[in-house]
């Protein structure tokens, strides 16, 4: 075990993690419509390539992506998440990100090993 | 190693310096047999707590986010009395109400699968709709 390791790379990093995960978001779904037959690859892009972002990071950490997509029609929504971990160590993050048709709720938890 | 009390120049008391723990190393690479995270007595614990809860709820914008935190936290400690030792757990609950809109949840995670694994569980009524979907993580 490295000793030496810097307090950066063992902590969760909120601000790196939303601006990855931002990237994917756009990259996918950037400017189209809900479309039923497509969101099936949107999804599996989206996850996709945020958790290989992620392991592009390197550090030493386990990560658990969940991403919600939903079609705006005025009905509502409501996510909780409650964690059993190591407050110093392991951090959560959530980015919203909407258009005029689709919200995109992506949530990452990243448990330090 | 300084004294357990001592006073300081200005007469005020001095704290206790905090001893710091050291955990010796247990040499364990894994969790023992029979101590997995068990995704099948999770599921039924998932579906038992959203059905016995959800029952009859009608959807409600004001009482939902409330109730939503309210079965994470729930579950959470649930899970506790029956989680094997170094594991963590990861939970997330999702509430919404049944209009006629197209929604999809997908999850993938980094994680060791000898060791570790998730699980969900999904109630729907006439006027709402939840999923509750746990993780569990060994600490290695």
């Amino acid at each position: 075990m490295d000793e030496d390791q810097s307090a950066e790379e063992t902590t969760f990093v909120v601000e790196e993690i939303t601006t990855v995960i931002k990237e994917a978001v756009e990259s996918t779904i950037g400017n189209s419509s809900y479309q039923h037959s497509k969101i099936n690859q949107w999804m599996s892009s989206i996850v996709e390539s945020s958790l290989s972002q992620l392991t592009k990071l390197g550090k030493p950490f386990k990560y658990i992506v969940t991403c919600i997509i939903l079609q705006k029609n005025g009905a509502g929504l409501h996510t909780a998440s409650s964690c059993f971990w190591d407050n110093s160590t392991d951090g959560s993050c959530t980015v919203r990100w909407e258009n005029k048709t689709i919200y995109c709720i992506v949530s990452v938890f990243g448990l330090a090993i | 190693t300084a004294a357990l009390y001592g006073v300081s120049f200005s007469g005020l008391y001095l704290q206790q310096p905090i001893q710091e723990v050291y955990v010796e190393n247990t040499y364990r690479m894994g969790p023992e047999p029979g101590c997995h995270f068990s995704a099948s007595r999770t599921q039924q614990i998932l579906q038992a707590i959203l059905d016995s809860y959800l029952e009859g709820v009608c959807y409600s914008p004001d009482s939902c986010s409330q109730l939503c935190q309210m079965l994470a936290d729930l579950v959470l400690s649930k899970l506790k009395d029956v989680n094997p030792p170094r594991y963590k757990l990861v939970c997330q609950v999702v509430v919404g109400q049944s209009g006629k809109q197209g929604i999809r949840m997908a999850s993938r995670s980094l994680m060791n699968p000898n060791t570790d694994n998730y699980t969900s569980a999904v109630f729907h009524n006439h006027s709402l709709f939840a999923v509750a979907l746990v993780h569990g993580l060994y600490f290695e």
